[in-house]
């Protein structure tokens, strides 16, 4: 079969391989129903997992998700591991947005005995969690004060009030790459996050209140504190003007690199250095330097939460029960032990609006979590519902352990705003049970629930492929948007 | 401010936008009022500062990404917004002049959040009718 130019062979209901052609050093491997493979091959998505295939190093497949779609340079819902003697490093497989991603905050509270004080609530989200276009919040961190949260994370977060020891435990890696070099970010991307800690950002950033309407994986559900009716707070965000600095920096010194070791790609947004030259050590540094403040980001939007929910309902932190089920980035680049054909090695995995879904009794993830695996979370549309999965091993086998990120988009923002032209976005929302509150209305309508692919659609395809286990729907209640 | 020099192209999830000049240094004068136009309405911005920029070396796209990665910094470090700019070519050294204000948010209401310029399908094509640049901004 082929879409367009692009030869495709179907491996199963649910995966595609993309054979070796040209350059590509490795088959492309994509994870897709048939259905999802027409949509997906209408733009430049498919393409772009085999210019991947083309970077140094890569090993096993240039994977593409459930959920991918046209990026710069990897396709957003891309995975690519490399080998760390010989591969490669690039931004472009990472994102401006480094270690962008989700928490799932659980609660005592149930959404039904809520309701009444929703409207309230979510006024109250809105103005005291920052959001929108530039906004800033009111932790200002410069100096060795900035130097602290690029080297210790969701750590520097606990160490000023804003995170608990449980908070900590329950992030991916602890909230802190230990690679982080605060040297290695540049004064111009300091400048940039000095005073966005704390903030949400724009787009398809988000703050939501969920009901856990279904539970499908009992056993997990109870390891991860949720139960049918409960509500839960998710929130997408990442690391703000001083990731997107970091990448850009990183892009000049990859494309200087490239020239000078005559390294050919592509696509120039595909720019990068071998992982054991000084360049590309000094770009994994600012790389986790970023990851981490993302991570104290996260944290101090979550202690935003916890303050703004305890206080509008008049309760403690016991009573309210705020808790962090888990903390997991879809933008990162990562050192992790693999099989790769048989033989268990180091790789530096990219994950680009992918998440990583390590199965049970994976040695990196909460005790709490060993018997049924690590948590992921798939935020839908504003709209339609999101999921809460288990890593499972299959992923460990097809995927470098390795899922989905979300449902991932099927219509450009132009074409969102000219479908609810005319029309009132909040009065469409409320018809589905869901309160908005935005700081843009055309943020509101580019992200309308129809931009979307079918999270329900994107997720079974995971969960059949075996690439992740289906734990928990949530419904939407509430969002706040930036 | 004269008629539009850009159009978007359709794209998924960013902003792929095509630009046209009369020449390279029009063309990256014309790529920077673009990226305001995706920022904010700039007829709201007043013509109080002038601030220049400028890129050597290496090709016209290099050259035009130098551009606009700085004219985003203008923004999100100086929070300076741009009216509209003119470009001047010495060599191969391309100089823009940008005219504009400091935000003021009593006047000001910023769109989107560009994060960055991307290299992405980055084009400059010359013509018989001028020059085209083609570029996406991730939003």
């Amino acid at each position: 079969m082929r879409f367009e130019d692009i030869p495709l062979e179907q491996l199963s209901e649910t995966s595609w391989e993309i054979p070796r052609t040209g350059g590509m050093l490795v088959p492309g491997l994509v994870f897709a129903t048939s259905g999802m493979m027409e949509e997906i091959a209408r733009d430049q998505a498919l393409r772009q997992v085999m210019n991947v295939a083309h970077l140094p190093g890569i090993l096993y497949r240039s994977i593409g998700m459930p959920d991918i779609h046209w990026g710069y340079g990897f396709p957003i819902g891309g995975v690519a591991a490399m080998d760390v003697g010989e591969g490669v490093v690039s931004p472009g497989g990472v994102g401006y947005d480094i270690n962008c991603g989700v928490r799932l905050l659980r609660s005592n509270l149930e959404v039904a005995a809520l309701r009444p004080r929703l409207p309230e609530l979510v006024a109250a989200l809105h103005r005291d969690v920052p959001s929108g276009v530039g906004s800033t919040g009111d932790v200002r961190v410069t100096g060795k004060e900035m130097d602290k949260v690029l080297a210790e994370g969701s750590r520097w977060a606990a160490s000023r009030g804003y995170a608990t020891s449980d908070d900590v435990e329950h992030t991916e890696d602890g909230g802190r790459f230990p690679a982080a070099d605060p040297e290695s970010v540049s004064a111009t991307a300091r400048r940039r996050g000095e005073d966005q800690l704390g903030t949400l950002g724009s787009g398809n950033h988000f703050l939501e209140i969920d009901e856990v309407e279904e539970v499908f994986f009992p056993e997990a559900a109870a390891a991860y504190g949720l139960f049918p009716g409960q509500a839960v707070f998710f929130l997408h965000s990442g690391s703000r003007g001083l990731g997107y600095q970091v990448c850009d920096d990183y892009l000049d010194v990859m494309t200087s690199y490239m020239r000078k070791h005559r390294i050919d790609v592509p696509d120039r947004q595909l720019a990068c250095a071998h992982i054991g030259s000084d360049d590309g050590r000094r770009y994994l540094s600012a790389l986790a330097a970023a990851a981490n403040y993302a991570f104290a980001n996260r944290q101090v939007l979550s202690h935003r939460v916890r303050e703004t929910v305890q206080r509008l309902l008049g309760m403690g932190p016991r009573d309210a029960g705020i808790r962090l089920v888990y903390d997991v980035g879809h933008n990162n680049a990562k050192f992790e032990t693999h099989d790769v054909d048989g033989r268990r090695r180091e790789v530096l995995v990219h994950r680009k609006g992918a998440t990583r879904a390590f199965p049970p009794g994976h040695p990196e993830i909460p005790d709490a979590y060993q018997e049924v695996g690590q948590p992921v979370f798939i935020p839908g549309d504003m709209g339609t519902g999101s999921y809460v999965l288990a890593g499972v091993p299959g992923a460990m086998r097809m995927s470098f352990g390795s899922t989905c990120h979300g449902a991932g988009r099927r219509m450009s923002r132009t074409q969102a705003k000219q479908s609810v032209r005319g029309k009132s976005v909040f009065g469409a929302m409320e018809k589905r049970g869901v309160l908005v509150a935005c700081a843009s209305h055309r943020t509101l309508a580019e992200e309308i629930p129809e931009a979307y692919k079918d999270v329900d659609t994107v997720v079974d395809v995971v969960d059949r492929a075996g690439i992740a286990r289906k734990v928990a729907r949530l419904k939407p209640v509430a969002v706040v948007k930036g | 401010m004269t008629r539009r020099k850009h159009r978007l192209l359709p794209h998924t999830a960013d902003l792929r936008v095509e630009v046209r000049g009369k020449d390279f240094p029009a063309v990256c004068a014309a790529s920077v009022e673009t990226l305001f136009s995706l920022l904010t309405d700039r007829r709201r911005v007043r013509r109080g500062e002038r601030r220049t920029l400028a890129a050597s070396g290496g090709s016209e796209e290099d050259r035009l990404i130098a551009i606009l990665r700085k004219a985003l910094l203008l923004l999100y470090v100086d929070r300076f917004l741009v009216r509209d700019a003119g470009a001047t070519m010495d060599r191969e050294k391309v100089a823009v002049t940008l005219h504009g204000e400091t935000i003021d948010p009593a006047r000001h209401v910023l769109y989107r959040e560009i994060k960055a310029v991307t290299g992405h399908g980055l084009a400059v094509l010359g013509g018989p009718s001028g020059v085209t640049a083609r570029f996406i901004v991730d939003v």
